[in-house]
């Protein structure tokens, strides 16, 4: 095997632990050669028996595929509802998966608790639900929710709140206002209490209280980040000059300024159990072949020159390309928020639009005006500026990239693109020598008679290796393969995101850390972080995955990545800083 | 090209344009009509106008975000055709504020409200003295109560509603966009009651609006008007 002289082996930085079974979160940096790591895995029980015996809940429903048309609605659903069906007993509570104790089994005081509108579908298929408008904190139902999220003022009025009709919630949001204040009365600031296996997460800005009361066992750097994008999602609709109401009535009740936002919220919420940008802090793109995204990226180019501030074209939660005037920078949370805010509001699909909105990383106190309209069914382009009577010139812009869209193909590709999926892991090239531009999916026109003929799930990759996610730190982008075998429901892959939330939270723990690298072997996976100055790489294996095939696999996939980066990454882009 | 010159000159000139555009008339025969539905959340503004362009009902309701762009031609006996371009707008309260964003500079204005709801018949009286005191002078004003197919839940009598828009000098209909009862009787009616200018060109709207636009971008938006 010829290796590249580029490519890190196997004796850089990824470390080889020792093989202890409660070495979880901790990190590691040995560079001892392997050891026998299949025979200790053998000692995990229940290790084997992950894909059979997955427990799958009463709760799960069977999500009506309406909103999306033809095609990819198909993609993703199948293999999920089979296996979502089955039964079998649980899988022993490992932290990330505890919530999903089911009732059907040993029931611990956690088996009645429920998170019904999340985690059982994909992403897909996910329809915004009633959020039990006819619960309050008396209902029992209301208080065996998982994961309650509030906002509330600090005079202790409600905001917002996940379950239940935020004006019967008034007592209760009252209770979490005074614990707030009784702490800073005392000069101090509450960050998080445990109660049991709760958790209480309080975040404070300005006038505007954020808290969690959650029973999934995240960490706590996890659930404040998520509050911080709750945060980010009401500034995107309301700016923080919302402030200025406080000031003037600091009884001022904020809630109907939030009328009809429920659905963003709600989708917002479930996207931080699938959507890894949430906590990676990085976008993603749609794999496309370079000169495709070059098309995209040519019009889209010429449009922010004529006084549009950004012009972004996405393809539901992917980027297609995107392009920003001089001197302007997107943070990727913002675009998290605002794909999440476009793709929330059902209103978009109908006609064009033209609606005020506000990137709170670019600039919180001002509003931009966004032009949004859809090009086919998940396809939309988004121009925003800063004038408030640009539509008819925006209209016009739309028109124009139209027409270069379409008679280049771009749109079509998009399409073939979104059938195709992304990378997976059974296509990981076998070794590094072999690798030749054939393999990437994208780069050729005539490819892909394999490409769309291959089973969407597929059985995992070479040693064991399940899934990836990739982030290029200097892009802000990253990459995560298709789910395959056994992660093909979304209860395990909510849990897979979960466990990586948790690798991602002790990696960067300000405390203990930044972390290089981290192996970790759980009864349901091998994880393994590998974080250089250039990207972070998070692996899952089968709990049983040799260690040294582990390592060798993920230098692979890194490998891979970098051969494949015209086509999945967007290059070139203005440069993301701030 | 517009969009080829310097940005505050092109907004300048957007100003212009967007305000006349609406209202701009390419002849006699065939107008071009800036058209802005107001009213509360909920009364079913998008259903009327989805109605009418696309003879389409969705039961299931769509929150508006800031303001829909459709547009629609109807052909009148007297061989004019009428092209409306129309602002179907938020509901909610934090848009309020950017209303006259869409409303300025538009010859029609439809106001609408729904006859099971009271609070929604007197918020369309708020958008009506609104329209009074900032809307084009000679603005055409209708005033809809929609959801008619749900009379009995009826809570508005419809005389009221007759007595209100006969005092204001408006045109008053009841509409179903569930049943597509009088949507286009709507239009129809609205299409007839445009004055027909001789004049083809209509001056620019006086220089402080720019002023205002620049303020609006910086407004709250959400604060309450009412």
């Amino acid at each position: 095997m010829a290796s590249d002289p580029n490519s890190p082996d196997v004796s850089e930085p990824i470390p080889n632990p020792s093989p202890k079974e409660e070495e979880r979160l901790a990190s590691i940096s040995l560079e001892e050669p392997e050891g026998n790591h299949v025979a200790v895995s053998r000692l995990l029980s229940n290790g084997s028996s992950l894909p059979a015996d997955f427990h799958a809940e009463d709760e799960i429903e069977v999500v009506e595929e309406e909103l999306l048309g033809e095609g990819s609605s198909s993609h993703g659903g199948g293999g999920w509802r089979e296996i979502s069906e089955q039964d079998g007993e649980a899988v022993p509570c490992s932290p990330s998966s505890s919530g999903y104790a089911g009732e059907r089994g040993s029931s611990g005081p956690s088996s009645g608790i429920e998170e019904v509108d999340d985690g059982v579908t994909l992403q897909d298929d996910w329809v915004p639900r009633k959020r039990h408008d006819d619960e309050d904190d008396a209902s029992v139902s209301w208080r065996k929710r998982k994961k309650h999220f509030f906002i509330l003022s600090h005079s202790g009025k409600p905001i917002y709140s996940r379950y239940g009709d935020e004006h019967k919630l008034a007592g209760f949001s009252a209770t979490l206002q005074a614990i707030i204040s009784f702490v800073e009365n005392g000069g101090d600031r509450v960050k998080f209490v445990r109660a049991g296996k709760h958790q209480v997460v309080f975040l404070v800005k300005g006038p505007i209280y954020l808290v969690c009361i959650s029973c999934t066992e995240e960490p706590y750097e996890a659930l404040k980040g998520q509050l911080e994008l709750i945060y980010g999602q009401m500034l995107l609709i309301l700016t923080k000059s919302v402030n200025r109401c406080f000031e003037k009535n600091p009884k001022f009740d904020m809630s109907p300024l939030l009328g009809g936002t429920d659905a963003v919220f709600s989708s917002l919420i479930h996207a931080f159990s699938w959507n890894p940008a949430t906590f990676l802090h990085a976008y993603t793109c749609l794999p496309l072949a370079y000169s495709t995204r070059q098309a995209a990226g040519a019009i889209l180019q010429d449009v922010a020159d004529s006084g549009v501030l950004f012009a972004i074209l996405m393809c539901k939660h992917k980027v297609v390309s995107l392009v920003g005037a001089q001197k302007a920078s997107l943070h990727p949370d913002d675009m998290l928020l605002l794909a999440n805010f476009i793709l929330s509001s059902e209103s978009f699909r109908t006609s064009e639009s033209f609606s005020p909105i506000c990137l709170p990383r670019y600039n919180p106190m001002a509003f931009l005006y966004a032009y949004v309209h859809y090009l086919d069914e998940d396809t939309y382009l988004t121009l925003l500026t800063t004038s408030s009577d640009a539509f008819y010139h925006l209209k016009e812009c739309r028109l124009r990239i139209q027409g270069v869209l379409v008679k280049s193909n771009v749109l079509v590709e998009v399409q073939r693109s979104m059938l195709d999926g992304g990378l997976h892991v059974e296509d990981l090239p076998v070794d590094s020598s072999r690798r030749s531009r054939s393999v990437s999916p994208y780069s050729s026109q005539e490819n892909n008679i394999s490409g769309s003929l291959r089973p969407h799930m597929g059985l995992g990759g070479p040693a064991g290796l399940w899934h990836f996610i990739y982030r290029s730190i200097y892009l802000d982008q990253y990459v995560s393969s298709e789910f395959s075998s056994p992660i093909n429901n979304s209860v395990q892959q909510k849990r897979l995101y979960r466990a990586y939330q948790k690798l991602f939270a002790s990696m960067h723990d300000k405390g203990t850390g930044p972390h290089k690298t981290q192996y970790r072997r759980d009864e349901d996976y091998v994880l393994l972080c590998w974080i250089t100055q250039d990207f972070e790489l998070y692996a899952a294996f089968d709990p049983l995955a040799d260690k040294v095939s582990a390592i060798k696999t993920c230098n692979r996939v890194c490998q891979w990545v970098r051969d494949l980066e015209n086509e999945i990454f967007l290059l070139g882009a203005s440069p993301f800083s701030w | 090209m517009g969009c080829s010159s310097s940005l505050p000159a092109r907004n300048s000139g957007q100003i212009g344009s967007l305000s006349t555009e609406g209202s701009s008339v390419s002849d006699s025969k065939n107008l071009r009509v800036k058209l802005v539905l107001l009213g509360d959340s909920g009364v079913g503004k998008s259903c009327i106008v989805l109605r009418f362009v696309r003879g389409q009902f969705d039961p299931t309701s769509k929150v508006t975000v800031g303001a829909s762009f459709l547009s629609q031609t109807v052909a009148l006996q007297d061989s004019t055709t009428v092209k409306f371009e129309i602002w179907d707008t938020a509901g909610q309260e934090r848009y309020a504020a950017l209303a006259p964003l869409y409303y300025r500079g538009a010859a029609v204005a439809v106001v609408v409200y729904d006859i099971t709801s009271p609070e929604s018949f007197s918020k369309a009286q708020y958008w009506i003295k609104e329209l009074q005191k900032h809307g084009s002078p000679d603005i055409v004003l209708a005033l809809v109560g929609n959801k008619a197919d749900l009379h009995e839940n009826r809570s508005v009598p419809s005389q009221d509603a007759i007595d209100y828009a006969e005092k204001n000098g408006m045109f008053f209909i009841e509409t179903s966009a569930k049943t597509a009862d009088n949507i286009n009787q709507l239009f129809e009616e609205i299409a007839k009651r445009l004055p027909r200018p001789t004049f083809h060109f209509l001056t620019v709207k006086p220089r402080n609006l720019s002023m205002s636009y620049i303020e609006l971008s910086y407004t709250l938006l959400w604060l309450p008007t009412m």
